[in-house]
């Protein structure tokens, strides 16, 4: 077992690691997720004890604590009970020496067998990983980069180690490739201790039983692989999720507000949180256990942002919401889909307060809405269908804007006036006088789009309730409020309930879907389980009659 | 729908006309002392005189001065048009505001109070009224805008109902607008042009009104007013005297009439978007 206590790092006065604890049982995988320059290489190298004294904390090994060894006993641990195999762009391959020497090396350095059993052994492992034995006597130069990289992965494992780390092991490989490699260490791994460090989100999932974020040279969250993956807990994981090109998620990419800094109080993260308060700033949160998951977050992960429990309305007869609940995580984009009629709107206006609801409850952060009072409207907040309409003709684009402020008797004057520019400029319109004196009929679909998402975000809320808000947009416009939503989120952490007919836009912004027919909530679920798996025969419909551009699919 | 008063009465030619016209009847009107040449209600023994230099139109049967009555006549008529309507506005306003916002019991009594008010046929009312009080201007002014402020609350309830489901209001709501923020700052403006129209009308209603009342002679005979002077010169029809007794008033009367006419012309294109010329519609 290989059990990393309090481990740090500093490269001169710059700390790397600020104490990682992990422990790996025989027969585990954990991958270590983070961005360049969290400190993932550097933790490989300190497990390593390659650091020469820069490491301090506990690296044990069975009970060998492998930081406070001497040179010469951890070189008898290198490469036999330890391997590292390194990124191959960093030219890791001695280019003096034919590669089947060098995968023999260890074998050979630490005399478990004789010269010629270690050839055949290293041999078998090239063969293993895809190299053919011609390329054998090659010398590093001659091979390609994919090829160094499974030469390397030889070398790892051609010693037979308990303990093997893995930098970066099929980064440099092509697809094809990719898919063998990964197939031979899936096989390889078995019975060992594996760290993967990647920032490979599909190499994890396939070969790592644990992931364990590391932002900031801490570890902020770890869990069982898939879990962690479908539903990460802490904001930063779930932030590198998105960004992360994959074949799983269908909403269009994000990235993490701000970069990455060093030599941050308090929690690492809060920088760039858009959840953070200000115990976050002041002190470091520790890796505990939330709900099965360790999470290193002083507001346990991410904060629930709204739920309705069991929203009902009726006008006369008509069933309009007939017991709906939803729950939107804080900075998630929730879509809610279903045909004209099915009381989606309904359902946004009485979250809102628009609507009085017959029964049920509104929860904002964890606390019941009884009286819609300044707090809740700060908190949430909703853009209209129709853009032309849910403007005043009579107010200008600088005075719609300011109109919440005002309602809400927000600071003085000029106060009011900046605030309003300050989320005009952030929804890309233009600042200048001219414009700011506009009245609604002058500008364009889109314009009027933004300006009430400006008119939205000026109360600075955690949700945004965005009722069809391009169902009266053309396509290119259309595309452009949704990036502009999305970037939204980005940088506010904005919680979005995006209520729309077309299944086809949901799939492209939101992480979750929830189907609604007939007042119910019929289906809810990951776009991905609910595009590739509906439930509900309602559901498999409107996925048959959204958009695509395949002319033999009929709907 | 945002209103540019000036745009809309430019619009229509007629507009612009009697706005011109209604000018300068307020213009005599404001400046009927320096225009008249004698007091109006002074009585002379010269009845029946043609126009000469001293009376420009003559003398009536007491041998006041037909002139100064003319120009002081135009006071009553407008006074009673205006602030008639300025009431009967306001007061209609208020009910139909009140009855789309408060809806229930309320609203229904408030439509049938309107509906009773409708189908009362307003000149009977006054001629009634006009017996038993010797209705002065200011009376009259009550009586007309107490009989005449139903069409505006219809319409303005009506206006109101569907105000209320805009989107723009909602989306106020949704900022937490309490109901007296959404009455005074969206609601009424957004009633504007309706309310302009509905003035504009009413002050046409009240003009009539009054000139019928002095016509019928159940008017105070001492206010003078052209309908008044209309019904005096009636009585004289026979002689020739109402060439320049009967004749101007009763221009004046009909000019101001079609001049408010021609004014909410021009603006019924505010109140049903359809009657706008298709230039307009492309801006």
């Amino acid at each position: 077992m290989l059990r990393i206590e309090g481990l740090k790092v500093c490269f001169g006065k710059e700390p790397i690691l600020n104490g990682v604890d992990l422990q790996v049982e025989k027969g585990e995988s954990v991958a270590i997720i983070g961005e360049s320059g969290a400190g993932k290489t550097t933790l490989g190298l300190s497990i390593m004890g390659l650091l020469n004294g820069n490491a301090q904390g506990t690296v044990d090994l069975d009970g060998l604590n492998i930081l406070s060894l001497a040179e010469g006993e951890i070189r008898r641990v290198r490469g036999s009970r330890i391997s590292m195999a390194f990124q191959s762009s960093r030219n890791q391959l001695n280019p003096s020496h034919r590669i089947i020497d060098q995968v023999a090396e260890p074998i050979i350095a630490h005399r478990k067998n004789g010269k010629n059993e270690a050839h055949t052994r290293a041999s078998a492992m090239l063969v293993k990983l895809g190299l053919s034995s011609e390329k054998f006597s090659h010398y590093p130069h001659q091979l390609s980069g994919g090829e160094q990289q499974r030469v390397l992965l030889a070398m790892a494992l051609a010693g037979d180690p308990e303990l093997v780390i893995l930098d970066e092991p099929i980064s440099s490989l092509d697809a094809a490739s990719r898919i063998e490699v990964t197939a031979f260490l899936q096989k390889a791994l078995v019975g060992r201790m594996a760290i993967l460090v990647t920032h490979d989100f599909s190499t994890a999932a396939k070969l790592a039983s644990m992931i364990a974020t590391l932002y900031g040279g801490r570890i902020i969250e770890c869990g069982p692989t898939q879990e962690m993956l479908s539903h990460p807990r802490h904001p930063y994981t779930r932030a590198l999720i998105r960004s992360y090109p994959n074949m799983t998620t269908t909403k269009d990419l994000q990235g993490i507000k701000g970069r990455m800094e060093r030599d941050v109080s308090g929690c690492a993260f809060h920088p760039r949180c858009t959840q953070a308060v200000a115990l976050c700033r002041e002190e470091v949160p520790s890796l505990s256990a939330h709900n099965g998951r360790w999470v290193a977050c002083h507001r346990g992960g991410l904060l629930t942002a709204l739920s309705a429990h069991n929203l009902s309305k009726s006008f006369g007869k008509l069933k309009a919401v007939d017991g709906a609940s939803l729950t939107l995580e804080h900075g998630e984009t929730l879509a809610l889909v279903g045909e004209s009629g099915s009381g989606k709107t309904t359902l946004a206006r009485m979250i809102v307060g628009i609507l009085k609801a017959d029964t049920g409850e509104v929860f904002v952060e964890g606390e019941r809405v009884d009286q819609r009072g300044k707090n809740f409207h700060r908190a949430v907040q909703m853009v209209f269908q129709n853009p032309g309409e849910a403007l005043s003709h009579r107010l200008t684009v600088l005075e719609a804007v300011r109109e919440p402020l005002e309602i809400q008797g927000v600071g003085s004057k000029a106060d009011r006036d900046k605030m309003a520019m300050r989320v005009i400029d952030e929804v890309e319109l233009p600042t200048t006088k001219a414009f700011l004196d506009e009245y609604p009929h002058h500008l364009s679909g889109g314009e009027l789009q933004r300006v009430n998402i400006a008119r939205a975000l000026v109360l600075n809320p955690k949700v945004l309730i965005a009722d069809e808000p391009t169902a009266f947009l053309d396509s290119s416009v259309k595309a452009k409020i949704m990036k502009l939503l999305l970037n939204l989120q980005e940088n506010r952490g904005l919680t979005i309930l995006f209520i729309t007919h077309d299944i086809a836009v949901a799939r492209k912004v939101s992480d979750r879907i929830a189907v609604m027919r007939e007042g119910k909530i019929v289906e809810e679920g990951s776009v991905r389980e609910v595009m590739e798996n509906p439930l509900n025969p309602y559901t498999r419909r409107l996925i048959e009659a959204a958009s695509d551009l395949d002319s033999e699919r009929m709907p | 729908m945002h209103v540019d008063i000036r745009k809309e009465l430019t619009q229509i030619k007629g507009g612009m006309a009697g706005v011109a016209i209604i000018g300068a009847m307020a213009v005599m009107a404001i400046s009927a002392p320096l225009l008249a040449q004698h007091d109006p209600s002074l009585q002379t023994r010269f009845a029946f005189e043609s126009p000469s230099v001293d009376h420009w139109l003559g003398t009536n049967h007491v041998g006041q001065d037909i002139w100064s009555q003319f120009v002081y006549g135009a006071r009553t008529s407008l006074l009673v048009g205006f602030l008639s309507a300025i009431f009967s506005t306001c007061i209609g306003a208020l009910l139909g505001m009140s009855a789309a916002l408060i809806g229930g019991l309320y609203d229904r009594i408030v439509m049938r109070v309107v509906d009773a008010f409708i189908v009362i046929p307003a000149i009977i009312i006054l001629v009634v009224l006009g017996a038993y009080f010797e209705p002065g201007v200011w009376n009259l002014i009550i009586f007309i805008s107490l009989l005449g402020w139903q069409w505006g609350a219809r319409i303005v309830r009506a206006q109101t109902l569907s105000l209320k489901e805009r989107p723009h209001i909602s989306a106020a709501r949704s900022f937490g607008a309490s109901p007296f923020y959404l009455t005074y700052r969206h609601i009424v403006p957004d009633l504007g042009p309706i309310l302009l129209v509905e003035f504009v009308y009413a002050v046409r209603r009240g003009i009539f009104m009054e000139a019928g009342l002095a016509f019928l002679g159940i008017a105070d005979p001492n206010v003078i007013s052209w309908g008044m002077m209309i019904h005096d010169a009636l009585q004289y029809c026979y002689m020739s005297v109402w060439r320049w007794w009967l004749i101007p008033p009763g221009v004046a009367l009909s000019l101001t009439i079609v001049a408010i006419t021609l004014i909410g012309y021009a603006f019924e294109p505010v109140l049903d978007p359809r009657l706008r010329s298709e230039v307009d519609a492309a801006n």
